[in-house]
């Protein structure tokens, strides 16, 4: 498949008055065309940073890169000037951001918002660019948009505000999306409408997703592929279904486990994964998921486990998947 | 039968909004909690489920309605006897972050209700309650003296938790108490819930947009919408055999963590958005998405009636489709 984008072992760090924080450490996935590729996690193990790397939006300093390349249609973007990267925010990438109330400016017409990114960025007129705002609205399936253009932010719905967002970041045909929990923020049935709406347009304009969430669900619904992130490191990444039927990863086991199901019993116990993930002030030398896992070994408290690899597109980082460790159970610390 | 803990009979809050417009946030529901159950509330954002919640526990003052609990209005006591009444009902809020006072230890957090009600005699006595508390939910006497900042989200809900148990309460009003962790700490506090439940006796009201989670932890359901209560059933009967075309389509949204499952099953897809609460309409509240929808359902609202054993619904085109 041909690739649209390539991370390669990219590290991303902040400074901080305490020190340096290791928000994302090295890690490396694609994403092809017209594929789209689901970023879990919890908070704070770095998917949003990774999201925002991609399109430069890190406040730098405190944040810089460590190492690492972005490559886009063959261009590592990390070497762009900030101009440059205007041009490829405003033409090649979209992003759709969680909060649609804090994201769009409450003192501008919805419209303007939609149209000052095309009068910027493809030298139209203004009221073709309005022309053209009404036509995506409609896309997006706003109703009235003739009207609805003249509106304020505060006088959309939530889900409303999400599908202008979409408009937003789809007005310039991108050809890579990056949606940063899309829909958290939403009720299930205005959830639903989105990423239906979502893979509608992705049919329609060939555009690739990097689908940032902690939703399961939405991951199940949505994606081709999955890369589970942990404490700024990718643990596991695979097909969709790799990662929901042979799971290999104990951390990625562990946050199946401990969603409820629909046809769960009700005096099942829920697995709960004690502890809370480990501080990025200093990362642990070893399985950053050792304090948590209930098959850590020895090995594990101070050797980062390499990549294992179970087929060509599903890898987990873990030293029960090492071949040197078949039959080996795992066992209590 | 069992006798009811609470009984909630045609509860209403009404918001003045200007102008003479009328938010109806609650408008006429009732159901009964029963002791040691957790009754849960689910509904979209606006439908009222919080309000509902803090009303039943008289946080806000009611529109009309009753609440009966151990055979009194508790609308019609007094300042006194409510004082008295509230150490049955506590509440855990949703934000961890924003219900723990920031300039309070732990142990003034945790302290508080008793302080208020004065049951502890002295602060020795006042600290051991206290840290009987933390161990309870999980945490240890050395937390007692720290702040709210040091602690994480899932810990900053257990304090919550810990200050909610303070007066041995009866009634718990959980109000979206895991929508702020991660899914990871969710388990476990929903986990420690359960345990207390079991431990102490306790009842919950659970009220939540987690559809999943509250079929996990609720023995009856009750679903809202625009200040109606839709549909009401033991959990697990109302989650397989929805009545309510509404029920029907807020379970067929939920994604399903399971690749093969979600992608195959086939969503009823509700247009349009929820309609404002302010002046609504006669009739049923759910008409103008509903895909049943009849002339009948514009001009009357349908009553909510028992349609099988413990199962009700307000609908009037249950059995026709």
């Amino acid at each position: 498949m041909e690739k649209i984008l390539e991370i390669k072992n990219l590290a991303v760090s902040f400074k901080t008055f305490f020190g340096e924080v290791e928000a994302v450490r090295n890690i490396s996935f694609d994403v092809g065309k017209k594929e789209t590729v689901a970023v879990v996690g919890e908070s704070g193990c770095g998917k949003s940073v990774t999201a925002n790397s991609v399109m430069q939006l890190l406040p730098m300093p405190p944040a810089f890169f460590k190492t690492g390349e972005i490559i886009f249609k063959g261009e590592d973007l990390l070497k762009k000037s900030e101009n440059e990267m205007q041009k490829i925010r405003g033409n090649h990438i979209g992003m759709i951001f969680q909060d649609p109330m804090t994201s769009l400016n409450p003192t501008m017409k919805v419209g303007s918002q939609i149209v000052e990114g095309l009068v910027k960025h493809q030298k139209v007129s203004r009221e073709e660019a309005k022309k053209k705002a009404i036509e995506m609205l409609k896309l997006v399936s706003v109703p009235q948009p003739e009207k609805r253009i003249d509106q304020y932010p505060h006088e959309f719905s939530g889900g409303m505000r999400q599908r202008v967002m979409i408009a937003l970041a789809m007005i310039s045909n991108p050809d890579l999306l990056i949606a940063d929990e899309p829909t958290t923020a939403l009720d299930v049935t205005v959830q639903a409408q989105i990423l239906d709406l979502m893979k509608e347009l992705q049919d329609k304009l060939d555009m690739s997703i990097i689908l940032i969430t902690h939703d399961l669900g939405v991951v199940a619904d949505m994606s081709d592929r999955v890369v589970v992130m942990y404490a700024g490191q990718i643990v596991e990444q695979g097909l969709t279904e790799e990662i929901f039927d042979n799971t290999s990863h104990p951390y990625t086991k562990k946050l199946l486990a401990s969603v409820p199901r629909l046809d769960m019993k009700r005096d099942e116990t829920l697995v709960s994964i004690e502890g809370t993930p480990p501080d990025l002030y200093i990362p642990p030398k070893g399985c950053a998921f050792y304090d948590r896992c209930d098959f850590a070994m020895k090995v594990c408290k101070d050797n980062m486990p390499e990549f294992t690899h179970h087929s060509q597109t599903h890898a987990s980082r873990c030293w029960l998947s090492h071949p040197m460790a078949k039959g080996v159970k795992g066992s209590e610390k | 039968m069992q006798e009811p803990l609470i009984s909630v009979k045609n509860l209403k809050k009404y918001f003045e909004v200007g102008k003479g417009a009328m938010l109806k946030a609650v408008d006429g529901i009732s159901f009964d909690i029963y002791p040691g159950e957790t009754f849960g509330l689910v509904g979209e954002s606006g439908c009222g489920k919080s309000t509902a919640g803090r009303t039943i526990i008289r946080l806000y003052d009611p529109t009309d309605g009753e609440v009966i609990f151990n055979g009194k209005n508790i609308f019609a006591l007094s300042r006194h006897d409510m004082a008295e009444v509230r150490r049955n009902f506590q509440m855990i809020f949703q934000d961890p972050y924003a219900s723990l006072n920031p300039r309070m230890t732990v142990l003034d957090i945790v302290a508080e209700p008793l302080d208020i009600h004065k049951i502890c005699k002295n602060s020795k006595e006042r600290k051991e309650r206290v840290i009987e508390l933390l161990q309870l939910v999980g945490l240890n006497d050395e937390h007692a003296m720290r702040f709210p900042h040091e602690f994480s989200g899932g810990q900053r809900q257990r304090i919550g938790i810990a200050r909610a148990l303070a007066l041995n309460p009866k009634f718990i009003v959980c109000d979206e108490p895991i929508s702020a962790l991660d899914v990871s700490i969710q388990a476990q506090v929903v986990n420690l819930l359960k345990d207390l439940q079991s431990k102490l006796g306790l009842t919950y009201m659970f009220i939540a947009h987690d559809l999943s989670m509250v079929r996990y932890i609720s023995d009856r359901v009750g679903v809202m919408y625009l200040g109606h209560m839709m549909e009401l059933g033991e959990s697990e009967k109302l989650y397989d055999d929805p009545l309510h075309p509404y029920t029907k389509a807020l379970l067929s949204a939920i994604p399903i963590p399971e690749p093969e499952v979600q992608r195959s099953k086939k969503r009823i897809v509700l247009e349009g958005d929820v309609p404002s609460p302010i002046n609504p309409k006669d009739g049923c509240r759910f008409v103008d998405r509903c895909a049943y929808a009849i002339d009948r359902c514009r001009v009357e609202t349908p009553e909510f009636i028992e349609h099988k054993p413990g199962h009700y619904a307000a609908c009037h085109r249950i059995g026709e489709i």
